[in-house]
């Protein structure tokens, strides 16, 4: 069953931007399978890997990231962790990759399917384990697998170095692609698709930095859905509208006094990490109830790639939050928590993503010290059920609150 | 002439008391900088008068890394940070730690703040390290360590002197390939033996080791051998605890050959002596390959695997995974199916440097024995 033929439970106005986005990533999974079936070769894709570059060919690509957490969050995550686990991988191994590796080899998933790639598109700019995954989907369904080596920085600006590396794995990319596919690169197609994600990119950002009003508009858990079609769709016309459609949503909500957040906005906080999808409802009740608002979150500027040229692009998907080094990676997170007047942070340790936390503890130590603001962290996982403890959620989620009131008190 | 037990002897006390190396080193007034797994430009150290050092952690309860690392961090690098923050690496003048794996970049990040006083140096390799703007990148990475290298210990570089330490390296490579043909060879050499001369490779500057692995091999041809084990293949990042390798000994096992970061990945690659130092020191990294932190689209790391079992007549593979090791963990699911398919038995065995307790590893073992 598509997602397009599920009855609605209560109907969700067309012109709306939650239904235009919705349509987006529906008919983003419908156009793929429909490539497939026509006989085109498609692809799977990491999510950070330079869209314009498949776009410009009019190659259809899906993204298993994407399935991953629709999977994860319809319930599934452990039914699909248990087969790559049976084939033997560690249940330590990131659970997107697990969950991805489980449907290429059941080939059909009904939570969310999507159908098997002719060619797999990786880039490592969000994580070494990328790699490893891909190369195992390439070896086992015996398909080419294009890597973009986007290493790690570490350094705070992106050297000349990494630049022409990176720009000459680009070029490769296209003609390994133009071989596979027998489509054709157009340079004029190529600045056109730039211009387009570069309007999606601007208006997705516009749009997130809504979340600077007090009250925000906005409940922050809804960008983690509508942040599959910044992933899937950012070089689109349509998401580029349904973005603006978004922005005159929020502009309107703050003029009307409105938001998508349901309670009375007590407390702002940065929430850190990948969300928890198998207990998305649990995590947000947690925060609702007390009246928290999710306002700040680095997936906001993850996704916004803006650039004036082939070089601006370059260095755009070589500064993605994964590849910075802790200092430029604490500065940007310190500036949305001053931009939106977050009073606490909450740290996702999760259990999947080891780039991620790995270095998480010192960083929000020091965003909390620079920021005055408390850090708290809860442990949890994006995608595997198991990894997570409702009890030691709240306990946390308790605290927080707690001295976010204090602090409250002691600023009146 | 050293006999060979007073050899292994000096090899163990080598591999054993870093600390000894590194404060002997310190005293007669030479520099010294650790290098962190899996591969760093130990030539580049070298050449510039330095002494490089391996930093694989060690086997040491974790308590104040806790406050950098998540549990769900290897154990290798829990307790490189941890004996940072100890003090532990107390006089060397810097740290070079490469980015090849998610958890080793996160390592440099903590490293910053946690152990303030030993200068981070990263070395930033690239994955596609085969075309020409792989290599290039490469050598542009080596010239970023170079110049921090200069900063850290005011030594100087000269190509010239990288062009002898090439060399060196390349010696004490083709010195640990003969190495492990001629233990093939001796299987009354224990594995806990094996692994004290590899391992004492880390800790010392690598002519003296070739030196010392000389003497090893010409004592080992006086030896007639009489005794036979059951020939197995190890692999994975370390094979480094003594409680795990005692079961190996104690259950009559020969570790034939090695595919272990630690050990023989180290040294399968040479420099091309032809081409001008630097340049073929990145030349040589974009032709190393059969590891989990390299670029392996084919995977033919788990064919090599097979190969290196059936050329030395392996029993079987055992995989010494390990914990929380996600590179290792993905290549092993390949690993199984190449042996599977090739019929060699294998048995995968977590490590990690904190256990104490091998007792399930011994009954997997003897479990396995029985299979072969
Ligand atoms: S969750 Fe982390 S490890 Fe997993 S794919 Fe994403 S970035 Fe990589
Ligand atoms: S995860 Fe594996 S490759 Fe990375 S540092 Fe740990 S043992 Fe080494």
């Amino acid at each position: 069953m598509g997602e397009g033929e599920k009855k609605p439970k209560f109907a969700v106005d067309p012109n709306s931007a939650k239904f235009k986005l919705n349509e987006i990533v529906a008919k983003h999974y419908k156009e793929v399978q429909e490539a497939k079936d026509r006989g085109e070769k498609i692809g799977w894709c990491a999510s950070n890997f330079p869209q314009e570059i498949f776009q410009t060919l009019g190659i259809k690509v899906c993204y298993p990231e994407n399935q991953a957490a629709a999977i994860a969050a319809r319930g599934a995550g452990q039914r699909l962790c248990e087969i790559s686990e049976a084939e033997g991988y560690s249940n330590d191994i990131c659970a997107y990759a697990r969950i991805s590796l489980a449907h290429m080899m059941v080939g059909e998933t009904p939570e969310q399917n999507m159908p098997l790639p002719d060619f797999v598109l990786c880039c490592n700019n969000i994580c070494n384990c990328m790699i490893k995954w891909y190369e195992n989907i390439a070896k086992e369904l015996n398909i080419p697998l294009i890597l973009i080596d986007i290493p790690f920085n570490p350094d705070y600006e992106v050297s000349d170095a990494q630049v022409a590396y990176v720009k000459s794995q680009f070029l490769a990319a296209i003609e390994q692609l133009e071989e596979i596919t027998g489509k054709k690169w157009s340079d004029e197609k190529f600045k056109e698709i730039m211009e387009i994600s570069n309007r999606t990119s601007r208006a997705w950002l516009e749009a997130t930095a809504y979340t600077k009003y007090t009250p925000s508009p906005l409940n922050g858990f809804d960008l983690l859905n509508h942040m599959a079609v910044a992933v899937c769709a950012r070089g689109t016309v349509e998401a580029a509208e349904a973005f603006e459609t978004l922005l005159e949503e929020y502009k309107k909500a703050v003029e009307e006094g409105t938001s998508t957040f349901r309670a009375e906005e007590k407390y702002r906080i940065m929430f850190e990490g990948i969300a928890c999808w198998p207990h998305l409802r649990t995590t947000a009740t947690g925060l609702k109830s007390r009246g928290i608002n999710m306002v700040a979150t680095i997936y906001a500027d993850a996704f916004g790639f803006i650039y004036d040229d082939f070089d601006g692009l370059i260095r755009a998907y070589c500064n993605v939050p994964n590849a910075m080094n802790l200092e430029h990676a604490r500065d940007k997170r310190e500036a949305i928590v001053k931009k939106t007047n977050t009073e606490g942070l909450l740290v996702h340790t999760n259990r999947s993503c080891k780039l991620w936390s790995g270095f998480m503890y010192e960083m929000s130590r020091q965003i909390g010290e620079d920021c005055q603001i408390p850090v708290t962290s809860f442990d949890g996982d994006q995608a595997d059920p198991r990894n997570f403890s409702e009890a030691q959620y709240e306990t946390r989620v308790q605290g927080l609150t707690e001295i976010m009131e204090s602090n409250k008190g002691g600023k009146d | 002439m050293a006999t060979l037990n007073e050899l292994l002897e000096n090899f163990h006390d080598i591999a054993c008391s870093p600390k000894k190396q590194l404060n002997a080193y310190l005293e007669q007034g030479k520099k010294v900088v650790a290098c962190v797994p899996v591969y760093t430009p130990e030539e580049l150290i070298h050449s510039m008068g330095l002494v490089p050092m391996g930093a694989w952690g060690a086997d040491i309860e974790l308590k104040e890394s806790k406050r950098y690392f998540p549990a769900f961090i290897c154990s290798i690098m829990q307790s490189i940070l941890e004996l940072g923050i100890r003090g532990e690496y107390k006089g060397i003048s810097a740290i070079v730690i490469p980015s090849l794996c998610d958890s080793l970049k996160c390592l440099g990040q903590n490293w910053k703040y946690a152990v303030k006083d030993i200068p981070f140096i990263p070395m930033t390799y690239p994955q596609n390290r085969k075309p020409e703007s792989g290599k290039e990148f490469t050598k542009a990475s080596y010239e970023r360590v170079i110049r921090d290298l200069e900063a850290a210990t005011g030594e100087k570089f000269s190509e010239a002197s990288l062009a002898k330490s090439n060399e060196i390296y390349n010696e004490h490579n083709a010195a640990m390939r003969k190495l492990a043909e001629v233990l093939e060879q001796h299987p009354s050499i224990t594995a806990v033996q094996r692994r004290d001369i590899f391992k004492s490779a880390h800790f010392m500057r690598k002519e003296e080791h070739t030196a010392l692995v000389s003497q090893l091999i010409e004592a080992l041809s006086q030896v007639e051998e009489k005794e036979s084990k059951i020939k197995v293949i190890t692999t994975g990042i370390l094979a480094d605890s003594d409680g795990l390798l005692k079961i190996f000994d104690e259950h009559g096992l020969q570790i034939a050959a090695d595919d272990v970061a630690h050990e023989s990945r180290q040294y399968r690659t040479d420099v091309n002596l032809e081409l001008e130092s630097l340049e073929g020191l990145a030349d040589k990294f974009s032709r190393m390959d059969h590891c989990s932190v390299l670029y392996d689209p084919e995977k033919k790391r788990a064919g090599y695997i097979v190969d290196l079992a059936k050329k030395y007549k392996a029993k079987g593979v055992v995989v010494l995974l390990t914990k929380f090791c996600d590179p290792e963990e993905f290549d092993y699911v390949m690993v199984k199916k190449a042996c599977a398919e090739a019929g060699i038995p294998i048995i995968q065995i977590e490590v990690d440097r904190q256990m104490v307790n091998y007792e399930q590893a011994g009954t997997m073992m003897e479990a396995f024995i029985d299979m072969l």
